[in-house]
């Protein structure tokens, strides 16, 4: 049912916690089902330094998260913003049809991250 | 231990056995279905003990181990998974197996918003269909009929545990139509519904209470009378409470029933479950739940959680459920329950349960239902304080 890369990330995961300070946090969630995770990112200068996650929710939604905090660490937000829409979905290898929802809420996280730091550098 | 034995000698899972005896099990004498349950629990919290590490972790911090439930008695003994650590955003801590070996997540969304994710791999996901299905055949002996869903489908909301356990009624039936879509209720087509049913089928009416609640005030207002049938059953799954914290009364439900369905106090059978467990509760005729009894219910004092409150006394519930193969099925839930005693001339044994609240300290209360019926008020006031507009 779960491929490798979403069994690594749900049952190791490397990203969870809180950044003791964030320069951005967001949140995204579905309140119909519950999914729900809330980001934190510090910055290096135009470089992402350090990313934590708390989430809640399916497995591969969880596992999700963590693979997006792995992905955008030292890298500035154009080269995240960047990614085309076949890229992030081969983030989360093959899925299958009840985990789809998830590349929506890996996009939704790589939209939300260019908003958050576009409304307060705006 | 000796049936265990007996079972497992001849090459039985146990488990499975228990599963498709439900009769036989509440035939036979208390203490011999308490021994029963005893070598089922123990077995089970081996196999947690040996193969989840936060589990065992907790077992040896209170230096418990899998020798020392030597009785019935001992039960008490199990170190308890407080509810709440299923929200957690770490709960692939709870999982005693792989992730790999998972066939199926479902949750439950109280009033935080915040889901109670349970995983269940093929062989609990096995356990729980058999355990549910044999106690629907058990207490209702459904096998045909129509039923009016008064909530919304599996395949609009999947993984809803409430909503899962009462879709599995549709398949003992010959039509069912869920009567919420896209959040929406329209009562009048409900009725069109039970209406073009009448005549060919005995009508079942299934859902979470308010809403099965606010079909009924629909009918009040519109002092509308319906008669069912015979066979009908109105079957109640989910919380009690609103998410205003309003109580619904079960004796004014059951009235409102009998009043504008036209149904017999017997045809009403609420049914408690969780999403967090494979246990089911269904009330008999007279209204008494029933607990599976491959399941043992242990009501613990809420100051002191190593005490068992007396028959009778209202309690903290505690499920040591064996059926659980992913997470280890000994759970401390947040519900507040009396374990009622057989009155004289009742058949059975096993336990016999009756639901008070959710504890007063709990953070939250209800299930997807609660959600539901909070969207559905705020639908309607938003219509019935729109501005109206001439195009």
């Amino acid at each position: 049912m779960y491929n490798d890369i979403i069994i690594d990330n749900f049952s190791n995961p490397k990203f969870v916690g809180d950044l003791e300070s964030a320069d951005y946090k967001f949140e995204i969630g579905n309140p119909v089902c519950g999914d729900r995770i809330h980001m934190q990112v510090s910055f290096d200068g135009d470089y992402i330094r350090e990313s934590r996650f708390r989430a809640w929710g399916c497995a591969t939604s969880v596992a999700t998260a963590n693979i997006f905090c792995g992905s955008i660490i030292g890298k500035s937000v154009n080269e995240i913003s960047a990614r085309k829409n076949s890229e992030i979905s081969d983030m989360l290898g093959e899925l299958e049809p009840s985990q789809q929802h998830c590349i929506n809420i890996l996009s939704e996280l790589h939209r939300e991250l260019s908003l958050a730091v576009s409304l307060e550098e705006g | 231990m000796e049936l265990y034995k007996t079972l497992e000698q001849a090459g039985l899972d146990p488990v499975k056995v228990a599963l498709s005896s439900v009769g036989q099990l509440y035939a036979m004498s208390e203490d011999n279905l308490l021994s029963f349950k005893h070598s089922l629990v123990v077995e089970s919290f081996k196999f947690h003990y040996q193969h989840n590490e936060f589990f065992r972790h907790a077992c040896d911090s209170r230096g418990v181990l899998p020798s020392q439930i030597l009785t019935a008695d001992d039960l008490i003994k199990i170190p308890l998974i407080p509810i709440h650590l299923f929200k957690a955003n770490d709960n692939h801590k709870l999982l005693s197996k792989g992730l790999n070996t998972i066939e199926l997540e479902m949750r439950s969304t109280g009033t935080s918003g915040i889901p109670s994710v349970s995983r269940r791999c093929s062989d609990t996901v096995d356990n729980a269909i058999l355990g549910i299905y044999a106690m629907y055949r058990e207490f209702l002996k459904l096998s045909k009929g129509a039923g009016l869903y008064l909530c919304p489908s599996t395949e609009e909301i999947p993984e809803m545990g409430m909503i899962k356990a009462l879709n599995l009624l549709a398949g003992l039936l010959d039509t069912h139509k869920f009567m919420v879509k896209n959040e929406t209720f329209a009562p009048e087509d409900a009725l069109e519904q039970l209406k073009g049913w009448g005549g060919t089928f005995d009508r079942h009416i299934i859902g979470p209470p308010f809403l099965i609640n606010r079909f009924i005030r629909y009918l009040k207002a519109t002092n509308t009378r319906l008669k069912l049938d015979k066979n009908t059953f109105v079957i109640t799954l989910g919380g009690w409470k609103r998410f205003s914290g309003d109580m619904l009364s079960r004796a004014e439900f059951n009235q409102e029933c009998i009043e504008y369905l036209g149904v017999r106090e017997e045809q009403i059978r609420d049914v408690y479950a969780l999403v967090e467990s494979n246990v089911i509760a269904i009330d008999d005729e007279n209204g008494v739940k029933h607990v599976s009894p491959f399941v043992h219910f242990s009501v613990r004092d809420p100051k002191n959680l190593e005490r068992e409150v007396e028959l009778g006394e209202i309690g903290q519930l505690a499920i040591l459920d064996p059926l659980s193969r992913s997470t280890p099925g000994f759970i401390l839930t947040e519900d507040l329950i009396r374990l009622l005693p057989k009155k004289d001339g009742a058949g059975g044994s096993g336990q016999r349960m009756q639901y008070v609240m959710r504890l007063p300290e709990s953070k939250e209360f209800g299930c997807c239902a609660v959600n539901l019926d909070k969207r559905l008020d705020d639908l309607e006031l938003e219509q019935q304080t729109a501005c109206p507009i001439v195009s």
